[in-house]
């Protein structure tokens, strides 16, 4: 045995001075420069500022995972720093105690320090927050909050805002198969009790199958939860997704903040393609085919300027037990446009399939499902 | 059988140095339990290095004309900047339990406590972030030896040895298993190794005989620091897509582990990493390994429940160590702080 064993080592070392060896080479791997012209606006906005008097007006708590995961949470805190420079007001972001542990009462504390900072509105970004959430909006009734990827609570001073991420989901997915993708992969965040998160998945399930049904072809889709409670990367989802590719799986939808870098790390690894969420993510590796957005800032920035005054802000949450839905109809949800990729589909069918949806000719079932049962054309695989 | 293989070494590696790591300070007669600590502390200077590194055009320019070589540099310089730094966090743990005298134990878990929130400190100041990753790219674009690195075509067949050690691979992998063939024969086959060994077994033996004990044990622990620091970041670089967060999963107590699974021996420890490591790949990618090419993922069709799998690398070690512990043998005179006034 331990012959063996120092055989296989000794080989192994053999090898890798081969591998140093040859160098006479000057393979070009993907342009990552192209993408660094565009840079975002926000980007140039600080993530922290200093108020001269020590007050905090627009405040915003995160959601698990970190600020910048370049997904939700710092999409939904690039509308806050957007509407806050151009409103000139001050602005400051928490981050609940405990990280992706955080309780119940982190998340309040953080909302309480944000309130006792002077904070007239308090976005919350997730829907993890609801319980603080209604403990804080129901102690500071003169703090407005908005409840981002949430609901209405009955209460006049918070917001609930969701949105119909099975419409993008669908696009995304119809956006895949239309390219010629037929192996695809869905993985998600929230181990399934993510609302967004299923809706997102149940309406890629839908798109891949409208898609496979026009072109006549049959996909094959891997479905998993696994490893995405937290929505963090980590190397064990990292393996699966590299799996998934070694085994033909073409491209997968990383749906979940930062799980996202651990699917691209296996792309790129694997020469794979990647759907981004939430906000268009082909700044981040040029594996990404698209992204299924939906306008978590540009909500924020709506729901900070209706707060200015209490006649839009009633106007805008209308009867506190009305959840405000944002999708295709207010120009919510969609492909980003400016970085199109796909060959089989071009912006302006993208842009009728759109409008269908925006007019509602063309509805999308936004069931929340965790496990999409197969249709037609979809075979769908749940790994669990 | 490729994907299985690669994975398998991707895990087994990291834990293999640094159980290795492991070895050198036991062997000289001082328990490191801070291995999970320094692999924390190493990942972070590791990362962090490449983090500031990107900031040069000569780096970015590399990765975008694909000079493969200036890349392997910096992951080079990265690997030797965690070890040096690895090196320095653990001279607390010798300075206490040498110098001072103090329970290594406790010293230990002092660092693994310490490492974390130290860590997760400087990424908040740092970059006023939870995690802190490379600033643009990720690791398998910038580091990764593939078919195209080498300017061979991707659709060419390189074999079945070509394709699982020369595709999809980091260099950082076979410079860890370089260097832990030529410590374990440095450890064995060298007077330095020998006085090392004679440290850990009977110090005041080898003292009467005119070695340094104290050095040989600054010695021990501070290539044992050194190499979990560099461990610390190739596992960072391989498994974690260069980032750090003050966590490795556990590793460097897996590692110990390992080390006493594998009973304080270089070879022992190498199977025993790969056992391990191949167990924790099943665990994470079950459903996708196809064991003979045939296209059946035979483990996926059993149906037996994931749980089972995921808990696979934990239940086998533990059902070796219980076979195994009978026969394992630790150094006799670890943990016991030298005082040369007692015989």
């Amino acid at each position: 045995m331990k012959k063996i064993l120092a055989l296989l080592l000794a080989l192994v070392m053999v090898l890798s001075l081969a591998a140093c060896g040859s160098s006479d080479t000057t393979s070009t791997t993907a342009a990552a420069g192209e993408t660094e012209a565009a840079a975002q606006s926000a980007d140039d906005i600080a993530d922290e500022m200093t108020s001269s008097d020590g007050k905090y007006q627009i405040a915003f708590v995160t959601d698990v995972g970190s600020l910048k995961d370049k997904s939700f949470n710092q999409g939904t805190y690039d509308g806050v720093k957007l509407y806050a420079a151009a409103a000139g007001k001050s602005y400051k972001y928490y981050q609940p105690a405990n990280g992706n542990e955080a309780t119940d009462d982190d998340r309040y504390n953080a909302m309480k320090l944000a309130a006792d900072n002077g904070a007239e509105v308090i976005v919350c970004a997730g829907f993890l927050q609801a319980t603080a959430l209604q403990k804080a909006a129901e102690e500071f009734t003169d703090v407005k909050f908005v409840f981002i990827d949430g609901w209405a609570m009955g209460l006049p001073n918070v917001a609930g805002i969701c949105f119909q991420e099975e419409q993008c989901g669908y696009l995304a997915g119809y956006a895949a198969v239309m390219d010629g993708y037929t192996k695809l992969g869905f993985s998600g965040g929230g181990g399934g009790t993510n609302a967004a998160c299923n809706r997102y998945g149940y309406g890629f399930v839908q798109g891949a199958d409208a898609a496979a049904k026009e072109l006549g072809v049959q996909v094959e889709m891997n479905y998993s939860w696994l490893y995405g409670s937290s929505f963090s990367a980590s190397n064990e989802l990292q393996t699966m997704a590299a799996g998934w590719y070694q085994n033909g799986t073409e491209v997968i939808f990383a749906c979940g903040g930062s799980m996202f870098q651990s699917i691209s790390a296996a792309a790129s690894a694997e020469d794979g393609k990647v759907i981004g969420v939430d906000v268009d993510q082909s700044f981040e590796s040029p594996a990404v085919i698209t992204s299924a957005m939906k306008g978590i800032g540009e909500a924020a920035q709506q729901a900070l300027v209706a707060a200015e005054s209490e006649d839009t802000w009633t106007a805008f949450i209308g009867d506190a037990n009305t959840t405000v839905t944002l999708g295709a109809a207010d120009g919510a949800v969609g492909l980003p446009t400016a970085t199109w990729s796909l060959e089989g589909w071009t912006v302006e069918d993208y842009e009728a399939m759109l409008a269908q949806i925006a007019d509602g000719t063309l509805t999308v079932d936004n069931a929340d499902v965790a496990e999409p049962a197969s249709t037609d054309n979809v075979t769908v695989n749940i790994i669990k | 059988m490729t994907f299985l293989i690669q994975q398998t070494l991707l895990y087994a590696v990291p834990l293999m140095i640094v159980a290795l790591a492991g070895v050198f300070a036991e062997r000289s007669g001082i328990i490191n339990l801070a291995l999970e600590g320094i692999m924390i502390f190493g990942a972070f200077i590791g990362v962090y290095f490449v983090h500031a590194m990107q900031a040069y055009d000569v780096f970015t320019s590399a990765a975008r004309s694909g000079d493969w070589l200036t890349l392997q540099g910096l992951e080079l310089m990265a690997m030797l900047a965690s070890a040096i730094m690895g090196a320095v966090f653990s001279l607390l743990l010798s300075f206490a339990s040498i110098n001072l005298r103090a329970d290594q134990t406790i010293g230990g878990t002092a660092l693994n406590l310490l490492a974390p929130a130290l860590v997760l400190f400087l990424i908040r100041v740092l970059v006023n972030q939870n995690t802190l990753m490379m600033s643009t790219g990720d690791a398998a674009s910038w580091f990764m030896l593939k078919k195209s690195t080498f300017g061979i075509d991707k659709s060419t067949d390189l074999g079945f040895l070509g394709e699982t050690f020369l595709n999809k691979v980091y260099l950082a992998t076979y410079i860890c298993i370089l260097i832990f063939v030529v410590l374990s024969v440095i450890l064995y086959k060298t007077r330095f190794g020998l006085r090392l060994r004679s440290c850990g077994e009977n110090p005041q033996a080898a003292d009467s005989l005119g070695i340094n004990v104290y050095k040989m044990r600054y010695a021990g622990t501070t290539i044992s620091g050194a190499l979990a620091g560099m461990g610390g970041f190739v596992y960072a670089l391989t498994t974690a897509n260069c980032t750090a967060n003050g966590d490795v999963a556990g590793f460097g107590f897996l590692a110990l582990a390992v080390m006493i699974f594998g009973n304080w021996k270089p070879l022992n420890i190498a199977g025993a990493s790969l056992l391990f490591g191949l167990f924790k790949c099943i665990a994470a990618a079950y459903s996708s390994i196809d064991i003979n090419g045939d296209g059946v993922y035979l483990l996926a069709e059993l149906g037996i429940s994931s749980h089972l799998y995921r808990m696979l690398p934990y239940l086998v070690t533990l059902a070796v160590l219980a076979f195994t512990s009978k026969k394992s043998r630790a150094p006799k005179a670890e943990g016991i702080p030298y005082d040369k006034g007692s015989r």
